[in-house]
């Protein structure tokens, strides 16, 4: 609205009319304005109507938006965990069928006739099991972890194999949490074995080329780049490493930082820095732990610092040489026998880390060859159903050096056939009977481990020629005869004691030398499995066995009842979730729509008094434009 | 005294009533000219005549002159506000094409297609391999591509019409400045020290408010009547010599330039206001838009393809080729005459070579040295060091790295990229270019979205690197100044949006001074129509009474006669 001058001396006839018109036209236009705004319902339809609320506006569009992917992302999750319910209830309730066939047909009133029917009913559902484990919803197995690709449990000539993947998906749900949206296949079948974990600590040597990112660091719990300080008799340096990927970029960072006498290096494990005989003092800069992490904190006189194990991971690239701390890996290899598969592993020099676990998955004997989650040692699991795996030397140390042998003479004779132990009587357990013909009886009362089993045959036989030993190719006890005699090495248990074939002693000589078997197999301790014995018991009619596999069964149905209560609880969760998202939706819309709808009852009142004004207008411009002095001449 | 001279005294009173007459129809018939000035004729009374001692009587009327009613100083103020209300409508003029090309708020703009581009990436990761989901992500990667490229086609557009608007006023003000100078010619030679030709001076104001309105000028008037012109403290118009105006457009820092130079000397003028002005301005904010528009664009096609060309999807590659070639393969990776946009750091990555009978793979970490020591990672010593890994071979071809198998049934992909060299040579990459106006999907993956990388472990039906994508949206990214994509782009649309507001304002308030000042100049120079009748009809009567005079003087002039 133009402010006319209050003082003015003449209104000219041009003035009139552009007064009148500017005034129509500015009602007009917002009579426009407050029209879209009723038509459209929104009060702000382009950002510069109201930059302010826009700003937030955008901002409220961006979170529901982000909330329309998480209420998507509940929604899979939930249909994808009720699709595991249903299948876990599946499993539950095909395992309690399993149960009351074993318990109905345990007992000695049962003849074999109607044992053998109920194992093939028991087949019938470790088929039925197999597909509930290879469930899919649109492609998606949801027993397979990230290999969700491809159905989890293979059959083939080895058995029943787990490919899937031992690890549980999880997506966004909020801004900050993500929930799974399926369970372990692995751990509700059971189908891997917990053995064998390495024992060793393989402890890789560093070399310029290992990543930071692959170091466990002084304290392990990883290495934290940043800025650290080097100083030497009074000069020193601060050294970027933001940038620094490898341990090489770290030395050369240290022996190009300038500082005078300075030299930075490997040593085995960890980083030495040394100062030349000077007062070398190695500190953190910018607040940050670098120094510490790498294990180069400190000072000297005259010395040098660090040095300190900063724990380099296992990782594929790691070459077997550098692995023991330097020692390397024997290369004479090992020996891996699966139920019927059995391979002979090699690998030559220069081979890495994943070169061996290739050699080993590759072997077609159906096991599992991977580096542990710690990233210190190597895992071989078995998960093939019902078979036996053992992983033995080929004439070297190889399996040792890595820990993986499954039966060694370390092993705990309580540990011994599947947990099973070894039992031992008082009195004496077995008799050993030389080629000569002369015997001597072994008493295991003391024994722990295999190796006190092989120092108390040793003393028994007080050097009359029989020497047992741990054999070297292959795992079991050795018992070599020395005495020449026309007879035959053998081995029997005395006092009805089991701890000769317990120790798988109960095997014929050849020549001189008796092999034991691996008393220490391992097996993967799964519902196929249980299942697959139920069924051998219920066809050689073996009341144990039938005992022995339904207690595995027992144990089965507790574990997938306790999975699916979990995967009943996140769906829980999920509609919990997902109820108070539409709360919060509720309240975005809500805020939203006050800043960007119109206020109908104002914009329509507001309406009304333009439409009064623009009256107004009219009239007044249309009476004073019609004044006209010449109307009333004459 | 005369019976004779009282006969010219009233033919004198015609004439002037005659001349008055003929002032006040001007004026009636000029009543709805806007460029107009009242004029009002100016009589005096004829010397006196002396008939004896002591007496005089007086002879009549003379008209000394026909003036235009005008305040001068108002007219400059009127012109410099004039200059400002031209340049702020023109500004929100074109501030608000420039918010309509983003299209915020109406949920379809860049900002909704970069929401539900991520939004597929967290649904993908329900079911990583559902190849619905993957055409899904592809498709709306594609349109989000088209979009930038869409609203970077309209900035460039409306820059472009911008110009060549620019051009034609600059070629007006020329011409307004050529009219102005000859007016000037034309009225200091028909003016006189009693007065001027209107008409010419009423002309003259007219083309001086046109040109105002263009550019902000100040005038000087002269002596004679003609008026000087100045564009800041540089003279335009000298009398009857005008310097001319035209355009000189420079490039700096990727920007173009105008400036407004006087033809003659080639001197810049300094154009802060006006419709020129205003143009000059806008175009300065079209390409700052366009280049935060290409900051938003480079930032998220890196960051992007950062995660993802560390990624694997269902299936590996065979052979692939880099989207981004170097121009000289002996440089290092991060030296900037390599012609990369987005430049790698010092890290490491790893290639697999799976071989897809057995699924197991071979691994080999491959350091990109840029850290500055020793010798540093250049395309030639990268394509050495993919040599060395067995299974591939690697090739320059057209300054692009190309990879390839060297067995049909192996494949290659890629992980743990730290040093970003994958997603700036544009390997295993989701978007090409590095502005809004290039940005593409990857060829290799059109058709093939099972080479989407939404796994981090290899594994076909992992999600990790689709939720580390998704994850993006709402991470810092430091080449777009430590704000995330989304809040780069809302703050694109709030400095428009505050800009177009304000300016909008602008327009509104300096357009209400120019109303004020106008009103103030009609009160002073506009044409009362009842004002003008009254003067006819004062005219009439005066002009009946002289005749009745002339008829008077005749009567007694012919009883004298009749005596004879």
């Amino acid at each position: 609205m133009a402010i006319l001058p209050v003082p003015l001396a003449r209104v000219s006839t041009l003035l009139q009319g552009s007064v009148a018109t500017s005034a129509i036209a500015r009602v007009q236009e917002q009579l426009l304005q407050t029209e879209n705004q009723i038509s459209t319902g929104k009060r702000v339809n382009t950002p510069s109507d109201d930059p302010g609320a826009s700003s937030v506006i955008l901002q409220l569009n961006q979170t529901l938006s982000a909330r329309q992917a998480f209420a998507t992302n509940l929604q899979a999750a939930n249909s994808q965990l009720s699709e595991t319910d249903s299948a876990l209830s599946g499993v539950s309730d095909a395992l309690l069928q399993a149960q009351n066939l074993a318990s109905a047909n345990v007992s000695s009133t049962v003849n074999p006739d109607q044992r053998a029917a109920a194992a093939d009913q028991v087949k019938t559902l470790e088929n039925q099991l197999l597909s509930l484990g290879n469930t899919s919803i649109n492609g998606f197995y949801i027993f397979g972890g990230s290999r969700s690709t491809t159905p989890p449990f293979v059959s083939s000539s080895a058995g029943i194999q787990f490919v899937g993947a031992s690890n549980i998906l999880t997506n966004t749900v909020d801004e900050n949490s993500s929930l799974p949206l399926t369970v372990n296949g692995d751990q509700v079948f059971g189908a891997t074995s917990a053995r064998v974990t390495g024992t060793v600590n393989l402890n890789p040597v560093l070399t310029a080329t290992t990543r930071l990112s692959d170091l466990g660091g002084f304290a392990n719990d990883g290495v934290h780049v940043g800025s650290i300080v080097v100083s030497n008799n009074g000069t020193s340096a601060v050294i970027d490493l933001q940038h620094a990927d490898a341990v090489g970029d770290v030395i050369s960072a240290i022996n190009s930082a300038g500082v005078p006498g300075v030299t930075a290096n490997i040593t085995g494990s960890g980083i030495a820095i040394n100062g030349s005989g000077g007062n070398l003092q190695i500190g953190e800069a910018g607040g940050g732990s670098a120094a510490a992490d790498l294990g180069i904190l400190g000072t000297s006189v005259g010395g040098s610092v660090g040095g300190a194990n900063v724990h380099a991971r296992v990782t594929p690239f790691t070459t077997l040489a550098s692995l023991r701390g330097g020692l390397g890996i024997d290369p004479a290899g090992l020996q891996i026998t699966n139920g019927l598969q059995s391979a002979t592993i090699t690998v030559g020099p220069g081979s890495t880390v994943e070169d061996l676990l290739n050699a080993i998955n590759g072997s077609k004997t159906g096991v599992l060859a991977r580096i542990n989650a710690s990233g210190t040692g190597i895992d071989i699991v078995n998960p093939t159903q019902g078979t036996d795996l053992t992983i033995a030397e080929n004439g070297g140390t190889t399996a040792a050096d890595l820990g993986v042998r499954s039966f060694h003479p370390a092993s705990a004779l309580a540990d011994l056939n599947n947990g099973n132990g070894v039992h031992t009587v008082a009195g004496g357990d077995f008799t050993v009977t030389r080629k000569d013909g002369s015997v001597f009886t072994v008493s295991l009362a003391a024994a722990n481990t295999v190796q006190d089993v092989i120092n108390s045959i040793n003393a028994a036989d007080g050097g009359a020629g029989v020497t047992a030993s741990f054999a070297t190719t292959g795992n079991g006890i050795v018992l070599t005869d020395g005495t020449g005699g026309g007879g035959t090495l053998s081995v029997s248990a005395i006092n009805a004691s089991t701890a000769a074939a317990d120790l798988g002693l109960n095997t014929v000589a050849v020549g001189n030398t008796l092999t034991g078997r691996d008393a220490n197999p391992v097996a993967a301790n799964s519902i196929f499995s249980h299942l697959q014995q139920l069924e051998k018991a219920l066809r050689t009619s073996d009341p144990n066995g039938i005992t022995s596999a339904a207690g595995g069964l027992q144990d089965d149905y507790k574990r997938v009842t306790a999975i699916r209560g979990q995967a009943g609880a996140q769906i829980k969760e999920i509609s919990g979730r997902q109820s108070s998202m539409l709360d919060e939706n509720v309240a975005t819309q809500s805020l939203l729509s006050q800043l960007q709808d119109t206020d109908l009852t104002s914009a329509i009142s507001q309406f009304q008094q333009l439409q009064t004004a623009l009256q107004a207008s009219l009239a007044t411009a249309s009476k004073v434009l019609h004044l006209s002095l010449l109307d009333f001449l004459n | 005294m005369s019976l004779v001279s009282a006969l010219n005294l009233g033919s004198s009173a015609l004439a002037a009533q005659q001349a008055a007459i003929q002032v006040t129809g001007n004026n009636i018939a000029n009543a709805s000219n806007p460029d107009f000035t009242r004029q009002t004729a100016q009589f005096s009374a004829s010397p006196d005549h002396q008939i004896g001692p002591g007496l005089f009587v007086g002879t009549g009327v003379t008209l000394d002159g026909v003036t235009r009613q005008i305040d001068e100083a108002l007219s400059a103020r009127l012109r410099s506000s004039h200059s400002d209300a031209a340049a702020a409508s023109t500004n929100a003029d074109w501030l608000s094409r420039v918010e309509t090309t983003f299209n915020a708020l109406s949920g379809q703009d860049l900002g909704s297609q970069l929401n539900s581009f991520f939004n597929d990436w967290s649904t993908l990761a329900n079911n990583p391999q559902d190849e619905g989901q993957r055409q899904v992500v592809l498709q709306d990667g594609q349109s989000l591509a088209n979009q930038f490229n869409h609203v970077s086609t309209q900035l460039g557009q409306l820059l472009t019409d911008g110009n060549s608007q620019l051009q034609s006023l600059v070629q007006n003000a020329d011409s307004l400045s050529t009219d102005i100078a000859r007016l000037n010619v034309q009225i200091a030679a028909s003016s006189t020290s009693s007065g001027s030709n209107n008409g010419l001076a009423d002309q003259r104001d007219a083309d001086l408010k046109q040109l105002s309105q263009l550019i902000n000028i100040q005038t000087i008037p002269q002596e004679n009547g003609t008026v000087n012109v100045y564009a800041g403290s540089d003279p335009l118009i000298l009398a009857g010599q005008s310097q001319g105006l035209t355009t000189k457009q420079l490039t700096i820092n990727n920007q173009l330039v105008t400036s407004v130079v006087l033809k003659s000397d080639g001197g810049t003028i300094p154009v802060t206001s006006g419709r020129i002005g205003a143009l000059i301005n806008v175009q300065g904010q079209i390409q700052d838009t366009g280049k935060k528009l290409d900051t938003l664009a480079g930032g998220f096609i890196f960051e992007l393809n950062k995660v993802h060309s560390g990624g694997q999807g269902i299936k590996g590659y065979q052979n692939l080729t880099a989207t981004n070639a170097v121009s000289d393969p002996t440089l290092a990776l991060n030296d900037l005459n390599t012609g990369l946009k987005a430049s790698a750091t010092n890290g490491s990555f790893v290639v697999h070579v799976t071989s897809s009978v057995t699924g197991l793979s071979n691994s080999t970490l491959v350091p990109v040295n840029l850290s500055g020591q020793g010798t540093q990672t250049s395309l030639n010593s990268l394509v050495a060091s993919l040599n060395g890994v067995g299974g591939i071979s690697a090739s320059i071809v057209g300054g692009k790295l190309q990879l390839k198998t060297t067995n049909n049934l192996q494949t290659v992909s890629f992980s743990q990229d730290s040093s970003g060299v994958l997603a700036s040579l544009g390997l295993n990459t989701f978007f090409t270019g590095s502005t809004a106006a290039d940005i593409g999907i990857n060829q290799q993956l059109v058709g093939q979205p099972a080479l989407l990388a939404a796994s981090a472990n290899g594994d076909a039906g992992d999600n990790t690197t689709a939720k580390a994508i998704a994850a993006l949206q709402k991470n810092a990214v430091p080449s777009l100044g430590g704000v995330s994509v989304t809040d780069h782009y809302q703050s694109i649309i709030t400095g428009i949006a505050s800009a177009t507001a304000s300016a909008k304002t602008n327009a509104t308030a300096t357009q209400s001074v120019t109303d004020t000042l106008e009103s103030q100049k009609q009160a002073l120079s506009g044409v009362s129509i009842e004002e003008e009748t009254v003067h006819l009809l004062q005219q009439q009567h005066a002009f009946q009474a002289a005749a009745k005079l002339v008829s008077t003087v005749n009567d007694l002039l012919n009883k004298l006669m009749n005596i004879l």
